[in-house]
């Protein structure tokens, strides 16, 4: 029953400004703060750009420059694959005497998924390997680019003038460097939501440049409008012909309507993040800086810190009878944890999406710790734990199987869904240990009881 | 090319001299192949409804499956159904996997693996099938098709694809060198062709 497995199966409530419920394996635990953290309750930021296929690193300006897309490799227009180049060779007139032909490499782009040949578009074949292919140049290149002019001088005007106000109103608390500090791009002023042009506005601040005055002519409306052809209502659509929207959108330059305009693409550049947490500023996750490597330098995701629960086998769920579900539960650190588990309350307010009365076992449960070396020592002595049968189905080294009660309320679910808290132990050696004031060995992490509310969706009722 | 020990599977199945066929290739039924076709071992060519007529320079790759059998509704027991024949032009690509059960195949296509082709399908020539693409509709698919992707999209190509003249040359050398091929029977009269 691998469905079981589906990891949207249990799900973690992540407090943070909004509730979020997500599997385990998509969260990350700061330690500092001791809490659970997802994807939105952390700050993104850019590492570096890297091209998915030829995983070249590019930094950080480069990429902006080139409009964050790779030099070498190509999309194909047609099916977003990437492009590979071919050689053929052709006939071509020996330069010192035309009368004889000799063989001559021409390269020229396909690709591999829908058999897309730049062929295809009119393009001809060229000579070099790489770095002969150019992209079409934009129509309204030079307008755009004088309205990005125009408008960054603009934008650059205004935060001037918002940093004298600035200055004169606090000339006698802050020294002048100060005015400097109020660049957008530091963790004090984050890029707050209806700013005007602030991205534009990240000019350095140079007093006594002189800037010369842009004026744009305003775009003009027309009135006439170019005329439909005679016959675009009677003549036959080629539909292999016609774009989808998505290849016409992938160049919103041209937006070619026709499947001969359409013309490769620069591949696009991915880029390798840093997650931090909002409340103390701490890494999360941090990658490696070569975008060969999938390692990390920090990671502190949630698997390696809370034991993880998942659900092992379901019996026939009927409505208003108790069920026993398995579950299991594995320990991931090298202590020994405890866990005990608790229902919620009626009127719990995280509880919204039960639908149906569990039962949990009231005693605690011991996970021994995660041993790697165990499956070599074959002189281990199994560690002896007292297991209740009723509440402890199978005990294997960091992993135990236990048994709910489960009695569905709702007739005719479709999903039986049952939430319950789980309390575990949590040693947080990441914290400096300080010197212990009774002199004696410094005292092992103090351990925090950590409360984590989880949901499990079991499926529908048996018909 | 037909050097050792034969293993006639059928008696009706004729083929042509040039042509590569391994034994371990299951022919059932009246086949015709043509010359410098090559049929790897496991590839299976199943001709239950109907003769089935192989062209030239094709290349029927591994667990390809090529069969000409009786549509759904009809018993095999059923009387006034005739036999039709099922036709396969010249240079065609059968890749691993695929299923074909097109009545009528025109030349240089290419069915990718895992293709499946329905029985009311007639492919003309210059067609790509892609990988997994199932086309089961009843329709002549025009020249130079390219179907692609996971929704069986359409596209149009200007050439039709290279014949596999190279790979097959390579395959008639190498292939004897390792599996027992099926002696040639020299067909009654030229080869069928579209």
């Amino acid at each position: 029953m691998a469905s079981l497995l589906q990891p949207n199966r249990v799900v973690y409530l992540v407090r943070g400004e909004k509730k979020i419920r997500a599997p385990l394996s998509q969260l990350y635990f700061c330690r500092y703060c001791s809490e659970l953290r997802s994807l939105e309750c952390v700050s993104h930021e850019v590492d570096s750009h890297y091209c998915p296929s030829c995983l070249e690193n590019m930094p950080s300006a480069e990429a902006k420059l080139k409009k964050n897309r790779c030099a070498n490799c190509f999309d194909c227009p047609c099916c977003m694959h990437t492009l590979s180049t071919r050689a053929t060779n052709i006939p071509a007139p020996v330069p010192d005497d035309p009368t004889k032909t000799t063989m001559k490499k021409a390269y020229y782009l396909a690709c591999g998924f829908c058999r897309w040949t730049s062929r295809d578009v009119g393009m001809a074949d060229k000579s070099v390997a790489s770095g002969g292919w150019q992209e079409p140049e934009n129509p309204h290149a030079q307008r755009i680019n004088k309205l990005i002019e125009y408008y960054q001088q603009l934008a650059h005007r205004e935060k001037q003038e918002r940093d004298r106000k600035k200055m004169a109103r606090r000339r006698q608390c802050m020294p002048l460097a100060f005015s400097e500090k109020y660049g957008l791009g530091t963790r004090l002023q984050r890029q707050r939501p209806g700013a005007p042009l602030s991205n534009l506005a990240g000019l350095s601040l140079k007093e006594g440049e002189d800037q010369k005055e842009i004026s744009i002519e305003p775009a003009q409306a027309l009135d006439e409008v170019e005329p439909l052809p005679e016959d675009f209502y009677t003549r036959p659509v080629s539909l292999p012909e016609v774009t989808t929207l998505r290849q016409r959108l992938l160049q919103p330059d041209f937006q070619p309507a026709g499947a001969s305009q359409l013309h490769p693409r620069h591949k696009h550049l991915l880029m390798k993040r840093s997650l931090r947490c909002r409340k103390c500023e701490h890494n999360l996750s941090k990658p490696e800086f070569n975008p060969t490597s999938i390692k990390f330098k920090i990671q502190l995701v949630a698997v390696s810190y809370i034991p993880e629960v998942r659900i092992m086998s379901i019996p026939n769920l009927r409505y208003m009878k108790e069920s026993q579900v398995l579950l299991t539960l594995t320990n991931p650190v090298e202590n020994v944890a405890h866990v005990s588990l608790a229902i919620c309350e009626d009127d719990d307010p995280d509880g919204i999406n039960r639908t149906a009365q569990i039962l949990v076992p009231n005693t605690e449960l011991v996970l021994a710790g995660k041993d790697a070396a165990a499956e070599y020592d074959e002189l281990a002595e199994p560690q002896d734990f007292q297991d209740d049968p009723d509440v402890v189905a199978f005990r294997k080294s960091n992993k135990i199987g236990f048994f709910i009660k489960v009695i569905p309320q709702k007739e005719e679910d479709t999903d039986v869904t049952v939430a319950f808290k789980m309390r575990h132990d949590f040693r947080n050696l990441a914290a400096p240990i300080r010197p212990s004031e009774e002199g004696g060995d410094a005292p092992a992490a103090e351990a925090i009881w950590l409360t984590h509310h989880v949901e499990l969706r079991l499926g529908p009722l048996a018909p | 090319m037909s050097d050792a020990k034969q293993i006639v599977a059928q008696k009706s199945a004729k083929i042509a001299a040039g042509a590569v066929v391994c034994v371990e290739s299951e022919i059932r039924g009246d086949v015709t192949i043509g010359a410098r076709t090559v049929v790897h071992p496991k590839a299976r060519i199943i001709a239950e409804a109907g003769p089935i007529i192989i062209g030239e320079g094709n290349l029927i790759e591994e667990q390809a499956l090529i069969i000409n059998s009786y549509p759904e509704n009809i018993l095999p027991d059923t009387d006034g159904v005739e036999p039709k024949a099922m036709t396969i032009g010249t240079n065609n690509v059968f890749e691993v996997g695929c299923v074909s059960q097109a009545l009528k195949i025109g030349d240089n296509n290419v069915i990718e693996s895992k293709a499946d082709l329905g029985r009311n399908v007639i492919l003309t020539s210059g067609c790509i099938i892609g990988a997994c693409c199932q086309i089961n509709t009843c329709e002549v698919v025009p020249e130079n098709t390219v179907v692609y992707g996971s929704n069986s999209m359409r596209r149009t190509q200007n050439e039709k694809p290279q014949p596999q003249t190279l790979q097959l040359d390579f395959l008639m050398k190498i292939l004897p060198n390792y599996h027992h091929v099926k002696k040639t029977v020299k067909g009654s009269g030229a080869l069928l062709r579209n």
